[in-house]
């Protein structure tokens, strides 16, 4: 070797070693200094600017200021969050990795893709929820339809869009118009907004979508809503029935939670459920959830995991009553 | 129309703030067109708290900026490293890449940037004038339009490419093919995926391009290298003649209007118009064989288009609040953010931030010409550095710029695997442009298809009874038979060597 | 020689280029042999996803027509290809290519372990020193200013989550 080589085989071999932790190792196991410094990455399996990715970053701020750390938003779309999700299970349990999980990836994928592809809510453990985003049924204002016997009055087969397969879109409308005995076909798009635009143009008759994504249009007048799939009315559209006001059992809503991997400690678990929960009372992060049309649902882990759990069965059931099929193999 | 926003809009854009902000955003832009892999949706994802800060209008300025000068941060791989980083620079590669090998690669970006400014001021006046009119023929476009839209592409895909039409249609299969790997759209079933999670939701185009154009090129070069000297090319020129301008004037006309059309179409029009004014400059040509060759209509054209359109689809956001594309969506979010709900109200409750947008893009516009005046010379310098050097550094920013498509490895590997594929088909005389733009065709095909049978229910007149989508059919129809009626009037020009 | 007249005079390109050994018919055989196994084996898969009918289009259908196009045109290849004089063959250099396709398949394989750095100086110092026969020193300076540069762009600047492990 001649001496060049040889000084850069000693350059790298000390910058290896004066190299420590970095992105690779997380930061030091000890639960009680949690967090220690270090930064927190926080999933999510959807590309930004949606939804979801919009409630991180609006907690990932506050949070930062709780903690003193920072806190980076991650983006790793995929399968509905089913990559991010695969990837948050191969990381430390150590409160540095954590992912804003959707409902409809832990109690609707699982009935539309094939088993092993969707994430089991047992591989993880959940800090907190967040929140919960109301599907609302609509159509165009000029289509002149107003309530559901509207739609069966109309005689012929409805055309009805949903934001995709496996989709809180798709199977509130499925579920919605068997229970109606309304002759309806699915109408598949790529997310909410090629939705929304078929709805408006009058290339479908109606279609299920976040509210967030329709209040806009609705307030212009150009959208109809019909009804909602919420619990209880939702406070945004007041004059809107619920399916369940209207007499159909359709409750589906989109939900987000605070996961981490399973085996966290349950003291990191606490500081981290605290950090969030002042973040939950922030003025900024209340005027947010104002803004998009989300309702609050600052539950515990164990709360949430009850909801979430309940909602799976709930909808294996109804999907088997009557016969719906979500796609893919169940 | 009342002028008085629309001045005020000015007003707004010649702030001293805002019109640094859109300096900053069509550098960043361009930077990050530049860079593969990492777009304009990523980019301004990263930047989203940076917006926090910022008040509303003067944010939205920026993430536009970006937006469109990264269209022109993509012209500058395509034409100097043959790496397209957008679907909608591919047809730049063709005639971009021909210009920068025989020396000229100043002109091919120096009309690229004539053109894009053309065509992006040509678009926002239309838009300031249409916007609303327009905005409602969107919406008219369903699935049966789009469906006819797709296979006007298709046909026209086959056209563009160079060299043998067997081969180029044997690509463009492969696309197609390729284009069905992942989840079936209505059933949810997967289709060619072999188990894989990461395949769940289909290729994406980004690490097929980088991979077929820039690593394919790299690795045919290595085995070139040691049979011949290579010089690297000497740079003749910095920008295009007076001649140059001349002769691309018609294509920089056409395009520009056929970009503002296809960019109001929510999801696909950059793309489509870029292929579309490429393919209509040589279907008018009288010297087709030019193209591919270094034509610099083969540049001017697409650059126009994809500018123009980039800034139409605007216009769904703004007049609608419906994001045309990923970026838009990005947008869409920073706003949101921001308390601004964009919606069809957008104008009336907030016209100094419609204006003020829309202004912004004059400016940018401007700006992005003016940067590239010296930023060409130095781009094209680029050129000089021994292949022995750049080949290395343009492999690992593609492996990076890889990974930053959707933060996975698993990119990085499939850009090298499309890395060998892209090698073993220039051996094989096949070409990578029918194949990738087949591959973005082929998805948006057979969905509207499907999509359209869905709404008939199953019966095909439909597609003929509605109005655009009848008109489209129509030219496809044209469009097909009209190389056969010019045929035969043109072989005694093909004969002439 | 040209007869265009607006065209202005073409550059000579001022690369020196041997010619490209054109391959056989043999190739032209493995590749049209290729595209038709490959077209049957769509068609193969499309049919266990169901063909549906021209009405009522199931998952199938679309792969099922790009396979049956493919097998056609491999045997159009097959036929016509002979003459055809596009396709070139492997020479000793090509053993080069499989050379940096290994690399590069190295350098996915670890990023995740060990992050960009290690693997990126490596990647650079074998390509430039050993396909580049450049020299030990412009190696160094190559690769360690590419690093150094993709790290504060990448990492410093933008924040892009990329393993690193500085």
């Amino acid at each position: 070797m001649t001496s060049t080589p040889r000084a850069l085989f000693a350059l790298v071999l000390a910058l290896t070693l004066a190299g420590c932790g970095g992105n690779l190792g997380g930061g030091s196991g000890d639960a009680a200094a949690f967090p220690d410094g270090d930064p927190i990455t926080v999933y999510v399996g959807q590309d930004p600017g949606g939804s979801t990715d919009l409630i991180a970053r609006a907690l990932a701020e506050q949070v930062s200021h709780d903690l003193g750390v920072a806190v980076v938003v991650e983006n790793k779309p995929g399968a509905n969050g089913a990559l991010a999700a695969r990837e948050l299970a191969g990381k430390k349990p150590d409160g540095h990795t954590l992912m804003i999980f959707n409902g409809s990836l832990a109690y609707i994928t699982p009935l539309a893709v094939a088993a092993g592809q969707a994430p089991d809510l047992a591989d993880y453990d959940i800090v907190t929820g967040i929140s919960q985003d109301d599907y609302v049924l609509v159509t165009t204002a000029t289509s002149g339809l107003k309530t559901v016997d509207d739609l069966e009055d109309l005689g012929r087969t409805v055309t009805f869009g949903t934001t995709g397969v496996g989709t809180g879109s798709q199977l509130s409308q499925e579920l919605l118009f068997a229970q109606a005995g309304i002759d309806a076909t699915a109408v598949p798009f790529d997310g909410g907004s090629p939705t929304l635009t078929a709805v408006l143009g009058g290339q479908v008759d109606v279609g299920s979508i976040q509210l967030g994504e329709a209040v806009e249009q609705i307030e212009a007048g150009r959208l109809t809503p019909i009804v909602t799939f919420a619990q209880e009315r939702v406070s945004y559209l007041p004059r809107t029935p619920t399916a369940i006001e209207a007499g159909y059992d359709v409750p589906v809503q989109q939900s987000r939670a605070v996961f981490a991997p399973k085996g966290t400690p349950s003291s990191v678990i606490g500081s981290l459920e605290k950090a969030f929960g002042s973040a939950f009372e922030a003025g900024t992060y209340r005027a947010f959830n104002r803004d998009n049309q989300l309702t609050p649902n600052e539950v515990d882990g164990k709360t949430l995991r009850t909801q979430w759990t309940q909602s799976l069965d709930t909808y294996r059931a109804v999907t088997r009553e009557h016969r719906i099929d979500l796609g893919g193999e169940q | 129309m009342d002028i008085g926003p629309v001045i005020d809009g000015f007003g707004v854009v010649l702030e001293p703030a805002n019109l640094l902000y859109c300096l900053i955003g069509v550098v960043i832009g361009m930077l990050v067109g530049v860079l593969p892999g990492l777009g304009p949706a990523a980019t301004i994802a990263i930047l989203l708290p940076v917006t926090f800060e910022i008040e509303a209008v003067g944010a939205v300025i920026m993430l536009a900026g970006i937006f469109y000068g990264a269209q022109y941060g993509g012209t500058i791989t395509s034409v100097l490293l043959k790496l397209p980083g957008e679907a909608s620079s591919v047809v730049t590669v063709f005639d971009g890449h021909a210009l920068a090998r025989q020396g000229r690669a100043g002109t091919a970006l120096g009309i690229a940037a004539v053109g894009s400014f053309v065509g992006g001021t040509v678009s926002v006046v239309a838009m300031s004038v249409l916007a609303p009119v327009v905005a409602g023929f969107a919406l008219d476009f369903g699935p049966p339009e789009y469906t006819a839209l797709a296979l006007l592409g298709i046909l026209l895909v086959s056209t563009v490419a160079g060299g043998g039409r067997l081969k180029a249609l044997i690509a463009a299969c492969l696309g197609l093919l390729l284009a069905v790997v992942g989840r079936d759209a209505f059933t949810g079933g997967e289709r060619f995926t072999f188990g894989s999670l990461d395949l769940a939701d289909g290729l994406d185009f980004v690490p097929i391009a980088m991979g077929l154009f820039g690593l394919g090129e790299i690795l045919h070069s290595l085995e070139q290298r040691h049979r011949a000297v290579h010089a690297p090319v000497a740079v003749h020129d910095v920008w295009p003649s007076r001649a140059d301008l001349r002769q691309s004037s018609g294509a920089i006309g056409r395009g520009s209007v056929l970009g503002f059309v296809l960019g109001i179409l929510p999801g696909g029009g950059a793309v489509m118009a870029s292929l579309a004014a490429y393919a209509l400059e040589k279907r008018r040509s009288p010297h087709p064989e030019r193209f591919g060759q270094g034509a610099v209509e083969g540049v001017a054209a697409p650059e126009t288009a994809n500018n123009a359109a980039a800034t139409s689809s605007f216009i769904p956001l703004l007049t609608l609040g419906i994001p045309a594309n990923a970026t838009m969506a990005v947008i869409f979010g920073a706003l949101l953010v921001q308390g601004v709900a964009p919606g069809p109200q957008l104008v009336e409750e907030n016209p100094e931030l419609f204006w003020g947008v829309v202004n912004s893009m004059y400016v940018g516009n401007v700006l992005l010409l003016i940067m590239s005046i010296p930023l060409v010379g130095l781009f094209v310098r680029v050129l000089r550095v021994r292949p022995a050097v750049l080949a290395p550094i343009t492999v690992l920013i593609t492996l990076v710029g890889a990974y930053t498509v959707n933060n996975s490895t698993f990119d990085i590997a499939l850009v090298v695997a499309f890395g060998a594929l892209g090698y073993l088909m220039k051996k094989l005389g096949l070409e990578p442009g029918p194949l990738v733009l087949a591959f973005v065709l082929g998805t948006l095909l057979e969905d509207s298809l499907r999509r359209s049978l869905l709404l008939f229910g199953g019966d095909p007149t439909g597609f003929v009874t509605r109005p655009i989508s009848g008109v489209l059919l129509a030219a496809f129809v044209v469009v097909a038979l009209l190389p056969l009626a010019r045929g035969r009037r043109r072989e005694p020009v093909d004969q002439v060597r | 020689m040209s007869p265009a007249p607006p065209e202005p005079e073409a550059f000579p390109e001022t690369e020196t280029e041997t010619e490209t050994e054109t391959a056989g018919p043999l190739t032209n055989l493995l590749l049209a042999g290729t595209v038709v196994v490959l077209g049957a084996g769509t068609v193969a898969g499309a049919l266990s996803l169901g063909v549906g009918s021209a009405s009522r289009p199931a998952p199938g259908s679309w792969p099922f027509l790009i396979g049956c196009a493919l097998v056609v045109l491999g045997l159009a290849q097959a036929v016509t290809g002979r003459a055809t004089d596009d396709a070139e063959r492997f020479v000793p250099t090509s053993g080069l290519v499989a050379a940096g396709l290994v690399s590069m398949l190295g350098f996915a394989a670890v990023i995740g372990t060990i992050g960009f750095e290690l693997p990126s100086l490596a990647l650079m110092a074998f390509w430039l020193r050993v396909l580049g026969h450049e020299t030990w020193r412009s190696t160094a300076v190559i690769s360690l200013g590419t690093v150094l540069a993709l790290y504060l762009l990448f990492v410093a600047a933008l924040a892009v989550p990329i393993p690193h492990l500085f």
